[in-house]
């Protein structure tokens, strides 16, 4: 595949190495993610030439609807803003429209154009695009996505499977509407992954790679899928934390304005604060 | 009050096997076919609709009492044919291109089916295409276009511009639906309405069709 040899991780941009020896000052940024990107954004943290206050919230936002995840990601953004960073860099997409209506208060804020994580892991929307497309059925997965399995808290609680019912087990099936039923229902409405055919794990190179493999072709084995396995690209993670962030592939939404939708195209927009009621 | 009390009381509690039972009685009785689905059939699956409303009932409520009626609509199908009675109208629906996911979809067009219309189901990942043949082959006055993905919308407004170019977009009406679609998003690219949910979704297409309800 395109992009560079994941477990390679990056040089440092400005390349110098030394500590503190890059050419421009030390920058301030804060950057609210989303924990599956956690060890790739505590990676290129890490290796940034800025210093960057992070904040991770809980996997599963973009499951509890628009309102309740953009509510949560704004009370990050404004704890993040509290402090002055020069911008507040966001690790979200746009994430089941959950960005949407996010506010850029005192400062700038930067969202990778995005719909997904999966296009950080890539490195582009595009090339996102270009394997979906080229893949239908594909279910990703990464070291986030193995490692954090679990929505915890009351997250699964307030979830869109939670509120419709895709969460019951079998036997709860059964005891509310009869086992003729519970064998539709666990077809219909609890089995989310039917139509998917493919695992394809995406190797950051961060963490237990081989590990992290092993367990996904054996669960591809299992249900009888197809694997692949596929190099990510830290570019997009990378330039988050770096700069430039240039209008192709980054939002900047300036201070009194907030995030829109477009979808296709640039995914998203800024739009100025009273639009939206 | 229906005429087939305990065809509708199967309906409503979703017991299927005795939706069949009691839609197989009333045929030998020599009851109406259309009087059955009209008279008890659409009317249960309205008090189920109401019911999601009114957060009685939730979404597998809705799935079981969608497959009673449905098995019960299958047997009442030939006979419907028989004497040439029409739907409320007859819609295309599909899942957008690139998405495969159908349970929003397929519940749509149960209660759709429950609601008086005859369904062409095309499925998962349909092609723009796809919907426009389909749409002159059985002459729909409707198409239901889903998409669970931010990342498939697109291909939403990409189907709405495939029946524009092959002529038949004034013919028929689209409707949209998913977890991330949204009324602006369908005033956006043009489609005729917005169904938030598959309650609102037949009662969205009686209204584009004309029909009361």
């Amino acid at each position: 595949m395109e992009g560079r040899d994941a477990s390679r991780p990056a040089a440092r941009p400005g390349g110098d190495g030394a500590l503190g020896a890059g050419r421009s000052p030390t920058r301030r940024f804060a950057l609210v993610a989303c924990e599956i990107f956690y060890r790739e954004v505590c990676a290129v943290v890490a290796r940034s030439r800025h210093r960057i206050d992070l904040e991770f919230l809980p996997k599963g936002l973009h499951d509890i609807g628009r309102s309740g995840m953009s509510a949560r990601v704004q009370d990050a953004v404004d704890r993040a803003s509290a402090s002055r960073p020069e911008a507040v860099l966001l690790g979200y997409g746009l994430c089941n429209n959950g960005v949407v209506g996010l506010e850029a208060r005192d400062v700038p804020l930067i969202i990778p154009r995005a719909h997904d994580c999966i296009a950080f892991f890539l490195g582009s929307h595009e090339r996102y695009l270009e394997y979906f497309y080229g893949h239908p059925g594909v279910y990703f997965l990464t070291s986030g996505w193995i490692e954090r399995a679990q929505v915890s808290g009351d997250l699964r609680q307030l979830s869109i499977e939670e509120a419709t019912g895709m969460c019951l087990s079998y036997e709860e099936l059964v005891a509310k509407y009869g086992e003729d039923n519970a064998a539709f229902l666990g077809e219909e409405l609890c089995n989310i992954t039917r139509n998917y055919t493919q695992f394809t794990f995406i190797d950051m190179g961060v963490g237990p790679s081989a590990a992290f493999e092993e367990a996904v072709r054996a669960e591809a084995a299992r249900r009888g899928w197809r694997y692949e396995k596929i190099s990510g690209d830290w570019s997009l993670f990378e330039r988050l934390a770096d700069g430039p962030w240039d209008e192709n592939a980054f939002l900047t939404v300036p201070p009194g304005c907030r995030v829109g939708a477009e979808y296709a195209g640039r995914i998203i927009r800024v739009e100025l604060r009273e639009k939206r009621a | 009050m229906s005429q087939f009390p305990e065809l509708y009381e199967a309906i409503l509690t979703g017991d299927a096997n005795a939706a069949l039972a009691r839609t197989k009685e009333a045929i030998a009785k020599g009851a109406d076919p259309e009087a059955i689905v009209t008279g008890t059939m659409i009317p249960a699956m309205d008090e189920v609709g109401r019911r999601f409303e009114c957060n009685e009932y939730f979404v597998p409520e809705l799935m079981i009492s969608a497959r009673a009626m449905k098995r019960a609509l299958e047997e009442l199908r030939p006979l419907l044919a028989k004497k040439g009675t029409k739907p409320l109208g007859k819609i295309v629906i599909g899942t957008v291109k690139g998405d495969l996911h159908d349970i929003g979809k397929n519940l749509v067009a149960s209660m759709l089916e429950g609601g008086g219309f005859e369904v062409v189901d095309l499925g998962t990942n349909v092609d723009p295409e796809k919907f426009v043949e389909t749409v002159k082959e059985k002459g729909a006055q409707l198409v239901g276009l889903s998409a669970l993905l931010t990342t498939t919308m697109p291909a939403m407004k990409t189907t709405i511009a495939a029946l524009e170019r092959a002529g038949v977009r004034g013919g028929v009406k689209v409707m949209i639906g998913g977890a991330p679609i949204t009324q602006e998003y369908a005033d956006e690219i043009g489609a005729d309405g917005y169904g938030e949910n598959a309650r609102s979704a037949v009662v969205l297409a009686r209204k584009l069709v004309g029909v009361g309800g």
